[in-house]
């Protein structure tokens, strides 16, 4: 039997607590997610690159980061991602249990004394954050904006959603817009800081040989929250797609052709569909097994990758290739094949009973992992549901083959992305 | 069957070499829900040029070992991902410089997933017909990577480095020589290199360790292998000059990506004195290049590098090298800056403070990176390949001297040594 989570809170933050003396590190996870919107999408972003710059006890950088490797070369890092209709800022943090070393430190109170103040008791300076940090980390988020079009694999797949989503919230990136970092300042940032801590559902999450008593009366200590009730996470609306497809096609200098199809699908984490939905996407693109690779790799030999992913947070699947750029109508016509034969639920029972194989085996193996059972935990409180990794495992048994032809027919093709090269440009 | 027991790390460790040649290791952890197996082979790009045992000396194309892992995952009865999938285990491969790599993690069915593995990488089946249909596949992965700057700065780096070594040829070749591969190269690549004697097994996970070996045990002795032998490994002579100190090429980035490195002499050591001469390196390179570093710093303050700025060293039979660098405004002054502080520390030596401070970091995340079952399985075959065993490097940490790091950022800080790799856009 694996351990489970225990739960408080603390003012605004929730806590959950996995007491296990499996590993050889604490592993802690913040999660701060708001309502992703056009107006502060970019500062948000922009919050936890200044916020990793220095605190009150810690001003300077230098000292900062020394401060991490006195403490055994802790982890400390963040994440900025969408998860359904929201922006989340994810904080983790990793470091030694103190059985594995000679340490006069406690090591969990140590490192919940750094994440708190790293994350509410930033250095300031005239009432707000330093303006020099700004600054820099402004260059910085600049820099990593205009990156995303270096690797286009990753490109490819955020302008297809981006095509897509055009008329939501969610074609925003999660780590902002150019366009709008020359307008923020040090004060004006720091005053969006204070209303998003004001604001954000907060999850404070700690693995290890620990208890959720020490955990709230350490993370006490080390939070300055303002006063208040944990706020909650809501579902998005799923959307249809609308009548057919569009095809959207970018030029730039590329060698290969990348392949992306944005489709819809009809229900979400933690409804009682979703289970159908994940196996259906299993059988179309999740696995080497799967209907793209067999057929767009393996029969065609037309590309390296063909694969589906599925976002259960916002209802959306999502295909990528790579692939001559000449083939783009064949690889096209070969995945529609595929996604008209999973509508008259032509598939095998053998490959049915992998795809479920493979998913039960996956949701098993987070089992091993402390920030994967963080993160699967995680889902369960943004779809405000109670689910276990057993829950979704026998969900998944469950699924007939009828179960995924309905699956299958609330998944709607709604954009082709195709970046080619720029031969023969008009 | 030996027992190592690892008091600090509370770990345990069964290992046997069983009559075949096949070194086979078991690390059980108790309460893990997954097994993790990786089967692996002494054979990886650079052996490109070799005399099989009792055989004559061959010479074969570029990119082969890569292609042989592809289509290893092929049986007369099809795809062995299918059959690996039905017991729910998730397969994979890759082939690095030296070695090629088959592994499985699963949460049941261990015993009949460790048979599978077993069984298909001991099993080749090469036809004209599926050797032919890999060759799209593989070229349109090499496709993938011509597109990708990252990849395409670091491997540029390399080919500056390197004049003979193998180690400068992509790993899975160009496509002219994919396109030049048959199935008899295929089988003779696979005859010298997939005997168990050149191979071992690490499996680590909530598994039985004596269940687990007597399984290894009943499975290679139903199979029968030749007597295997030496394999005799052919290096051209490597000159200690660079080939070219900048190479430059031209594919759309935001900003030029800039990586710089030194090649080293090669030692021949092994065990626990490679192993040092490893992370002596490791530890100078991370107190003068890390995020915490006053250079680093003064570098990110200037708007010289961004946070995507790294290091590594790299290491295997017959080469040794750094790599340092990422995204840059200027190229030539990040290069220049950094190489002046590299040498200026090499001449002045480390600060003891700071040589303390990394080494407990490097101590932490190598605790850390024993969490993780898939990172224990492939770390632990790297350095058992090169004689060392990866439960002992805490003690190699806590032993290092200053005087021996100092004495590697010494010997391996030779600007004449030094090479750069710049990808950089038309207009950049």
């Amino acid at each position: 039997m694996t351990e489970r989570f225990e739960r408080g809170a603390l003012g605004r933050m929730r806590l959950h607590v996995l007491p296990t003396k499996r590993f050889k590190t604490f592993a802690i996870s913040l999660f701060a997610g708001v309502p992703l919107t056009e107006s502060r999408v970019t500062s948000v972003a922009l919050t936890p690159f200044v916020l990793r710059r220095g605190t009150e006890r810690y001003p300077e950088t230098i000292a900062f980061r020394e401060r991490l490797d006195e403490l055994y070369g802790a982890g400390f890092g963040f994440d900025l991602y969408k998860r359904g209709d929201y922006q989340i800022v994810h904080f983790k943090l990793d470091i030694v249990g103190d059985r594995f070393v000679s340490s006069s430190e406690p090591l969990l109170q140590e490192a919940l004394r750094f994440l708190g103040e790293a994350v509410t008791a930033p250095v300031l300076e005239d009432g707000a954050f330093r303006r020099r940090y700004v600054e820099a980390e402004k260059t910085t988020v600049r820099k990593r904006i205009e990156a995303i079009v270096n690797d286009k694999i990753r490109y490819a797949s955020e302008r297809c959603v981006e095509e897509m989503c055009r008329d939501e919230p969610y074609r925003l990136p999660a780590i902002g817009r150019k366009e709008d970092l020359d307008g923020i300042t040090a004060p004006s940032l720091y005053e969006r800081y204070r209303e998003w801590l004001g604001q954000a559902a907060l999850d404070l999450y700690v693995s290890g040989d620990t208890s959720l008593d020490e955990v709230s009366r350490l993370a006490a200590a080390a939070f300055r929250l303002p006063d208040g009730q944990p706020a909650e996470y809501r579902r998005p609306r799923l959307r249809r797609a609308a009548g057919e497809p569009r095809t959207v096609v970018e030029r730039l200098d590329v060698g290969q052709g990348k392949l992306n199809m944005g489709m819809r699908a009809g229900a979400l984490y933690g409804e009682p569909e979703y289970p159908a939905l994940l196996v259906y996407n299993g059988l179309l693109g999740g696995f080497p097994h799967s209907k793209l690779f067999m057929n767009v790799r393996e029969k065609a030999s037309l590309a390296y990758y063909a694969s589906s992913r599925l976002d259960g947070h916002k209802g959306l699947i999502t295909i990528q290739s790579g692939i001559e750029i000449g083939n783009f109508e064949r690889a096209v016509g070969i995945i529609r094949e595929q996604l008209d034969a999973m509508r008259r639920g032509e598939f095998g029972e053998d490959d049915l009973n992998r795809t479920k194989a493979m998913l039960a085996s996956q949701v098993r193996e987070l089992q091993d992992s402390a920030f994967e059972r963080i993160a699967f935990d995680f889902n369960a409180v943004l779809s405000g549901i109670d689910q276990t990794g057993e829950d979704l495992i026998a969900g998944v048994e469950a699924v007939t083959p009828e179960d995924v032809v309905q699956a299958a027919s609330g998944v709607e093709l709604d954009t082709i992305y195709f970046l080619r090269d720029r031969k023969g440009e008009a | 069957m030996a027992k190592r027991e690892y008091a600090q790390l509370q770990e345990t460790l069964y290992s046997e070499r069983l009559d075949n040649g096949l070194e086979v290791h078991v690390l059980p952890k108790p309460g893990f829900t997954k097994t993790y197996a990786v089967f692996q082979t002494r054979y990886g790009s650079v052996d490109n040029h070799f005399r099989p045992p009792g055989g004559q000396p061959i010479r074969v194309p570029d990119g082969i070992a890569h292609f042989l892992e592809h289509k290893m995952f092929e049986e007369p009865e099809g795809d062995v991902f299918a059959r690996f999938a039905s017991q729910g285990a998730s397969a994979n491969a890759y082939t690095s410089f030296d070695r090629t790599v088959y592994l499985f993690s699963a949460t049941r069915s261990v015993d009949a997933n460790l048979t599978t593995l077993l069984d298909f990488v001991q099993h080749p089946y090469f036809t004209d017909e599926n050797v032919e249909k890999e060759k799209g596949i593989i070229i349109q992965e090499i496709n993938m990577y011509q597109d990708n700057p990252d990849w395409r700065v670091y491997y540029g780096l390399i080919g500056a480095l390197y004049r003979n070594h193998p180690v400068h040829i992509d790993i899975a070749g160009t496509a002219e020589s994919v396109r030049s591969i048959t199935k008899e190269m295929l089988y003779d690549c696979y005859r010298t290199f997939y005997h168990p004697s050149n191979m071992s097994l690490f499996v680590v996970g909530g598994v039985d360790p004596e269940a687990t070996l007597a399984l290894v045990r009943a499975n290679q002795a139903d199979k029968s292998f030749g007597p295997g032998g030496d394999i005799v490994r052919l290096f051209d002579v490597e000159p200690m000059q660079i080939r070219q100190a900048l190479i430059e090429t031209k594919l759309p980035v935001s900003l030029p990506k800039c990586l710089f490195g030194f090649k080293e002499e090669p030692v021949a050591a092994d065990g626990e004195a490679a192993v040092r001469r490893e992370l002596a390196i490791k530890v100078a390179l991370d107190a003068l290049l890390s995020g915490s570093s006053p250079l680093y710093q003064a570098l990110y303050d200037d708007n010289l590098i961004s946070d995507g700025f790294g290091f590594e060293y790299n290491t295997g039979p017959g080469y040794a090298f750094s790599v340092i660098g990422g995204d840059t405004r200027d190229p030539q002054e990040m290069v220049e800056r950094i190489s002046a502080a590299l040498e200026e520390s090499a001449a002045r030596g480390l600060d003891p403070d700071t040589f303390e401070r990394t080494r407990r970091k490097k101590i932490g995340a190598y605790l850390r990176m024993l969490n993780s079952p898939e990172a224990i399985a492939g770390e632990f075959t790297r350095y058992r390949n090169k004689g060392a065993d990866l439960f002992e490097l805490i003690g190699v940490y806590e032993s290092l001297t200053l005087e021996e790091a100092n004495a590697r950022l010494r010997e391996h800080v030779h600007p004449q040594r030094r090479a750069v790799s710049v990808v950089r856009g038309d207009s950049a």
